[in-house]
């Protein structure tokens, strides 16, 4: 019986002087932050091992291991960097720890100048993805959202971003990092044009309005760059019934991909029918759209297709001083856009980037008795690599290539011409950002371009500085040079020319607390290189020379608030300007039409829970733009009275699944004059008779009903409104 | 007979001392939990999490009582820093364990988080896949009183906003009570807690 029990004894005996022979080895040491400040919680403990405790209040700890030999130490501790030392368990102890903070952190200085963000998780985004489609005067146009951002200027008739004083070709826009080269639909005269693509594809937008990173080339004054959504969040169908049209959305998901399918059909005619505008229509406007995103899933990357086609075509006489009949013109586009992209991980802490876009343009106009044909084949490719050195310190690289094919032909009564070019650029860029601390960080890059069609290399310096002045405030300063050949206007008959040249410098404060954002920026921009010529529009045989220039220089100011009063979200901007240019057929320096010294908008937002309803509020007020009196001594020496905008929407959620929506464009109806045209030549007093140049409509109503159904019951289509 | 007891006896007291260091630990870092030291549970769970790549369970609970503390939190900075490593851990724990009702539940509740932070801008945005992530687990675990009850939770919430009856999702308070009663987690350590909870929410909303 005894001896039975004997070997578990034994056994037992065995085991606790076995755990007992174990030596323990003391772990100790103190945690502080860099200024001596004891950290409370770290977690400190060997890596691979359950050993370890948390510092307590004095940021000490001490836990005791029976590891030997060599062991690594960790200590981390949220929105600290980890700290982690190698050595022999006998060296661990008594320890002095000091953490480094986490740069990669909300709480860091952010490099801002010159941009503005559409996002939820930055500290720098000044619109929310959702603004881009409820701020009243947009009309669910992205393009229409951000011109309510300070530093765009009011160019009702066309809009198109104009920034700081440059014209709308000055912009370039960006999908997914690569180049949409015809963004906007086409219009009338009198109309303004529209973004082409539907906003609710997008889930980040950044506007910069100068001294952008030198991954971007190709734009003198400003970059739009937009984000496809990653991955869409279930399966739906969308319908949309509009006083305009009609439109039909699916989007079906699997595992690893998913496609998202929209079109569109829009014709002005019923509305136009009711409520006729200026313009004599023959065959208002009529468009056709259809876009698809395609997008999968690897093991360590994404891949994401989208393509756009659409056509638009219109009919009308339009009013002319000089042709007592009007104007007789139609036009045809036929536009497809596609853009590949393909962004992931390569090796450990290198990331790669590699995109091409395809865009084919046709557009046939009929001015008068004159055809007009244009076509053009674009083409963009681009591949970039990221190297994560550590939070502190990244650097990319990339190359680019740009193609683009262009050829007019023209039919008039006497003259048939052709006229074609092919503009190929090349790219080569990199930049480094180095973040020194919370407080303080820079940016550096550098591009470098080859134009084949001038045979000319240009280099473009920037450089950013941003600094904190204290927990809720920071200065930032950019510096830029940008390059950007002239459009096809003038590329089709001139190409021994040079690139177009600007320089910007921006100074820029913001101060962010509590839902409530504040931003002034200070800037100067020189125009050199602009394109000159001696006709009155350029023709085949204008004489074309590179030698125009100019400035810009003002001071922007933005300030949000969604806090001090419930419910309601506004914002303000308001955007001096001084800018003059000696450029195209200027016979001496002066403010071009389109930039105007003064513009402020408006927008607040109100939710009134009740009602189930939002109501959205937008002002664009914008001073009078320049024009010349023939009538009198000098050029571009008046100014149009001032432009003034109210407009109102309200959406109203029926279900969870079916909203109602409608907006009015200038509510209050105040007649806006762009501008006038003055006869060529005088009547028998010697007197010049003008024209206002009027808008087709003083306002504009909508009103659509949305209906998504998906399985989930509650999604709707709030975000696209 | 006596022999054989005490060899039972040895045996059990035995295996109290082989228990694995895996079980030790996770056991200690409940207890800490249990005692209201949740940043120091967190950070044990944490250590298990790095010590056992395996265990879907400790980075599960890192993650899990990340998200529970964000709950409140006012501040954007400490928010989003507290939800970015919430979400690592969140991640590491679906790498290990796939098709998991308990990791589907969690990450509803970290998209719940932000939506109870800025309706405004994360209603919209998240409503839709939170309620997707709901509906993936209650089809892999429809008898699973836990998932009935977050579930249910989120319902209700919409429903108030949206000002529909919320009569149904009391029905499933009710039953996910009625299961609670015989409730048995899929394996040791894991989460097994809510009734307490469903009984507050019928006494608060449905009445």
């Amino acid at each position: 019986m005894r001896l039975t029990k004997l070997p578990i004894l034994l056994l037992l005996i065995f085991c606790f002087s076995g755990f007992s022979a174990i030596s323990q080895t003391t772990i100790s040491g103190i945690v502080t932050e860099n200024n001596g400040n004891p950290i409370l919680g770290a977690n400190v403990y060997l890596e691979g091992t359950y050993d370890g405790t948390s510092t307590n209040e004095n940021g000490t700890f001490s836990f005791e291991t029976s590891e030997t030999g060599v062991q690594t130490l960790v200590v981390s501790f949220l929105s600290f960097e980890n700290y982690s030392k190698v050595a022999d368990i006998s060296q661990l102890n008594n320890l002095s720890i000091i953490l480094r903070e986490d740069v990669n952190s909300l709480e860091t200085v952010v490099i801002n100048a010159g941009s503005f963000e559409a996002s939820d998780n930055s500290k720098v985004s000044v619109l929310k993805p959702l603004d881009v489609v409820t701020t009243a005067s947009a009309l669910g146009d992205f393009v229409g959202a951000l011109q309510t951002l300070p530093g765009t200027t009011t160019v009702a008739e066309d809009g198109r971003l104009f920034v700081r004083g440059g014209d709308a070709d000055e912009t370039q826009i960006f999908i997914d990092g690569i180049r949409v080269f015809t963004p906007y639909t086409p219009s009338t005269n009198n109309s303004p044009t529209r973004g082409r693509y539907s906003p609710f594809l997008f889930d980040g937008i950044t506007f910069s309005t100068g001294g952008y990173s030198a991954e971007y080339g190709q734009a003198l004054s400003s970059v739009l760059l937009l984000k496809t959504i990653d991955e869409p969040i279930q399966e739906k169908t969308e319908i949309a019934i509009m006083s305009v049209g009609l439109g039909l959305g699916n989007t079906q998901k699997w595992e690893k991909s998913s496609i998202s399918i929209n079109a569109a059909y829009i014709n002005l005619a019923p509305y136009i029918a009711l409520f006729p505008d200026r313009n004599d229509w023959e065959k208002p406007f009529e468009a056709m759209s259809g876009e698809t995103v395609f997008r999968r899933k690897f093991e360590n990357g994404l891949l994401k297709v989208y393509a756009a086609f659409d056509a638009t075509n219109f009919e009308l006489t339009q009013e002319d001083i000089d042709f007592p009949e009007g104007i007789h013109y139609q036009l045809k586009n036929y536009n497809f856009y596609s853009n590949t992209s393909y962004s992931g991980i390569l090796a450990k802490d290198w990331k790669v980037f590699g995109g091409a876009s395809y865009t084919h343009a046709n557009t046939e106009v009929e001015l008068i008795e004159d055809d007009i044909n244009d076509a053009e084949n674009s083409g963009h490719f681009k591949l970039k690599f990221r190297k994560h050195f550590s939070n502190r310190f990244k650097m990319s690289f990339g190359a680019e290539q740009f193609l683009t094919d262009f050829t007019e032909d023209f039919k008039g009564d006497n003259i048939n011409a052709s006229y074609a070019y092919q503009n190929n650029i090349s790219g080569l860029f990199t930049e480094a950002d180095i973040i020194l601390s919370r407080n303080v960080a820079f940016k550096l890059g550098l591009r470098g371009e080859y134009s084949n069609l001038f045979e000319e290399f240009t280099l473009s310096p920037r450089a950013s500085f941003a600094f904190k002045t204290s927990k809720n405030s920071q200065l930032s300063v950019a510096y830029g040079d940008f390059y950007q050949q002239p459009n096809s206007e003038v590329l089709k008959f001139a190409q021994d020319l040079q690139a177009q040249k600007t320089q910007h410098y921006i100074l820029n404060y913001q101060f962010t607390a509590d839902n409530r954002i504040f931003r002034a920026e200070l800037y100067r921009k020189n125009y050199t290189n602009l394109v000159t010529y001696d006709t009155e529009n350029p023709i085949f045989s204008s004489e074309f020379d590179s030698e125009g220039d100019g400035y810009a220089q003002g001071i922007d100011l933005f300030w949000r608030d969604n806090k001090s009063i419930d419910n309601i979200d506004y914002w303000l901007s308001y955007s001096y300007l001084d800018t003059e240019r000696e450029y195209q057929n200027y016979p001496i320096a002066a403010t071009p039409s389109f930039a105007n010294t003064h513009n402020l908008s408006v927008v607040a937002k109100y939710w009134i829970e009740d009602w189930k309803s939002q109501i959205g509020f937008s002002y664009l007020f914008g001073s009078g733009r320049t024009y010349t009196n023939p009538n009198e001594d000098g050029f571009l020496q008046e100014k149009t009275k001032n432009y003034n905008s109210i407009s109102l929407n309200w959406a109203y959620l029926i279900s969870p699944q079916k909203i109602l929506y409608v907006s009015v464009n200038n509510a209050l109806g105040f007649s806006n004059i762009n501008g006038y045209q003055y006869s060529r030549t005088p009547d028998a007093n010697g007197h010049f008779d003008r024209r206002a140049l009027l808008p087709a409509a003083d306002q504009f109503f909508f009103v659509g009903f949305f209906w998504t159904i998906s399985d989930d019951e509650t999604d709707n289509q709030l975000d696209k409104l | 007979m006596k022999n054989l007891l005490f060899i039972t006896i040895a045996l059990i007291s035995f295996s109290g001392i082989s228990q694995t260091p895996y079980q030790k630990g996770m056991q200690k870092a409940l207890d800490l939990w249990g005692e209201n030291k949740a940043n120091e549970a967190a950070n044990l769970f944490e250590r298990i999490a790095i010590a056992e790549p395996i265990e879907w369970l400790p980075p599960f609970y890192v993650s899990y009582i990340t998200t529970i503390q964000s709950f409140g939190e006012k501040d954007a900075a400490k928010l989003k820093t507290q939800m970015d490593k919430a979400m690592v851990f969140l991640k590491e724990a679906k790498a290990i364990s796939k098709e998991n009702s308990e990791l589907l539940i969690l990450e509803a509740l970290w998209h719940t988080v932000w939506v109870a932070y800025d309706g405004a801008t994360y209603g919209m945005k998240y409503g839709g896949k939170v309620t997707m992530l709901y509906q993936e687990a209650v089809n892999l675990a429809p008898n699973n009183p836990r998932v009935l009850l977050n579930n249910a939770e989120w319902n209700i919430g919409s429903a108030k906003f949206f000002g529909t009856s919320i009569e149904p999702f009391c029905n499933d308070v009710k039953r996910a009570i009625e299961l609670f009663k015989d409730f048995k987690p899929e394996g040791e350590f894991y989460p097994k807690g809510g009734l307490d909870r469903a009984k507050n929410i019928l006494e608060e909303n449905c009445k």
